[in-house]
């Protein structure tokens, strides 16, 4: 029997949070984020857990660092400008190492923007909007089966580092259904009883702050995070190929647009053109070693975001002088057609094959 | 083969139901398939459109242009959608509350009364249910099955329901060969 069921990414997101073990959600609805919260408000109420529609953004996220500092599973979800808004508590939250799942279903900017598709949010998420040093775990699922994937993993990350982590999603996956399987959560559970704020009683007094005047232990704080950092950088680092074994051009593109980047490559592939994709599924940490290899092998890479050119940056690094990377992108507004983006590729190819 | 549709009509006719129920009739026959709603501020009168994709493999594009089936429950997404149909693609009107006008001749055309039809059975909306029993028939002649699996999914145990709209759904397939 098929046990397949057809469910919006946000709704999948929502289950997956609930079968983990998510105790606690606060957040303020944002379209095209609004239904996470609108079933979690139902379901939580029936099984008792905690659900606040908070007043703000802000208050939603505070929330959470309080929820999270006392071991509990904590949850908060929203889109685009209104994340703006979360990065200060995104700042603590890293110093004080909380495990908050942040969900950012994203939409357009800058500024307001409005509710229409794009990819704009990748420089907020990977390199943070808050202040100081630290970093954020990102994860960018590409279809519905992965949000609830992710979402697990989202979770067990975060606990695992004691860090926040962003599952960056694209808005057409929140809305969009697709068939899938809510398995069931295949990490294991962290032990947070070393640090967690549950009642000192007998042991010594606990706190967690990230107020800290004596520079010298600032110093030392900030350090001990990075190596936390370098241990997710080396051990987590997760990506999708797609015909790369003998690709002699490879795409690079995150999320839902690496599915029109794939059918990109069966285009050319049927041209003769040895095409591949390479997808981080983390894009922080960025695996910067894969593509570099993958890169060694190849004279031109092509980028394809719904953005100016946020990856590209990150593409650029891993790459370096290996080989040419040319950008195929827009802004805001309906995903790049299979038309548009084969006049663009052909452009590119053509430049490249001239020049050889 | 990737096979994309649209339906379109007002809030209230039931279009994102039957969208849903298309895309599980597809879920249920082991097809991958993605399922799109589009609809405004208005739960009833507004306009509302939903986009399916359905293919034999995975689905790499899932915003397409055009659709080889567009389903117009009424005269503004007629007006609307008659553009987005593929060449020697099908729309399926609903000719009870759209005028029957033919501005293409590179695709075909089914009026049907839709609303009329409904309004014999008593229930005006069960309509969109006979539109699925047309499209299913110039389509996949999905197996009946799971069109009834899918209805079960989608209504849970309203089941004179259930029984009212696949008798719909039945009148709407045999409605094609009748003609």
């Amino acid at each position: 029997m098929n046990k397949k069921e057809l469910l919006k990414g946000n709704i999948a997101i929502a289950k997956a949070a609930l079968n983990c073990g998510c105790k606690c959600y606060f957040g303020y609805p944002i379209t095209p984020q609004t239904e996470i919260g609108e079933f979690l408000s139902k379901e939580m109420q029936q099984r008792k857990l905690a659900y606040v529609c908070a007043e703000s953004e802000v208050a939603a996220i505070n929330m959470a660092l309080g929820a999270a500092s006392t071991g509990a599973k904590v949850m908060t979800s929203s889109s685009s400008c209104a994340v703006s808004l979360m990065q200060e508590a995104i700042s603590y939250a890293s110093s004080d190492e909380l495990p908050i799942v942040l969900i950012n279903v994203m939409r357009a900017g800058p500024g307001q923007g409005y509710i229409y598709p794009s990819q704009g949010d990748y420089n907020q998420a990977t390199t943070g909007g808050g202040n100081g040093d630290y970093r954020t775990i990102v994860l960018s699922p590409s279809n519905v089966q992965e949000c609830v994937d992710l979402t697990y993993k989202a979770f067990y990350l975060s606990q695992k580092y004691r860090n926040p982590t962003i599952l960056l999603v694209d808005g057409l996956l929140g809305q969009m259904a697709e068939p899938v399987e809510i398995n069931d959560n295949p990490y294991q559970e962290i032990d947070n009883s070393s640090w967690r704020l549950d009642g000192a009683n007998e042991r010594p007094s606990r706190n967690i702050h990230s107020l800290e005047p004596n520079q010298n232990k600032l110093n030392r704080h900030i350090i001990e995070l990075f190596k936390k950092y370098t241990i997710i950088e080396q051990n987590e680092c997760d990506y999708e190929e797609y015909m790369t074994q003998d690709a002699k051009v490879i795409l690079t593109a995150f999320g839902t647009m690496a599915r029109h980047a794939k059918a990109l490559c069966n285009y050319y592939r049927e041209k003769g053109i040895k095409m591949g994709l390479f997808r981080p599924k983390t894009l922080y940490p960025f695996p910067y070693k894969k593509l570099n290899e993958l890169s060694q092998k190849t004279n031109l890479i092509i980028d394809i975001e719904m953005n100016m050119g946020q990856m590209l940056k990150d593409v650029r690094l891993a790459v370096l002088s290996n080989a040419r990377v040319a950008f195929i992108g827009k802004p805001v507004g309906d995903w790049l057609t299979e038309e548009e983006m084969i006049k663009a590729a052909d452009n590119i190819l053509k430049e490249q094959y001239a020049s050889i | 083969m990737i096979k994309n549709f649209i339906i379109s009509g007002s809030g209230g006719q039931g279009v994102l139901s039957i969208g849903t129920i298309l895309a599980n009739i597809f879920m249920l026959s082991n097809k991958f398939v993605t399922y799109s709603p589009c609809y405004g501020a208005e739960m009833r009168g507004g306009a509302v459109n939903c986009e399916i994709n359905a293919s034999d493999e995975q689905l790499l594009y899932i915003q397409n242009k055009e659709a080889d089936i567009v389903i117009a429950l009424n005269q503004t997404s007629f007006d609307k959608f008659i553009s987005k149909v593929k060449k020697n693609g099908t729309i399926i009107v609903n000719s009870s509350l759209a005028k029957i006008n033919k501005t293409r001749n590179d695709i075909k055309y089914i009026f049907a009364p839709l609303t009329q039809e409904a309004l014999k059975m008593n229930n005006v909306k069960i309509a969109n249910s006979i539109a699925l029993g047309i499209l299913s028939k110039i389509t996949y002649k999905f197996s009946i099955e799971n069109v009834k699996k899918a209805y079960e999914k989608i209504l849970k145990n309203k089941n004179d329901l259930i029984q009212k709209n696949i008798e719909a759904y039945l009148i709407g397939y045999n409605y094609v060969q009748e003609r």
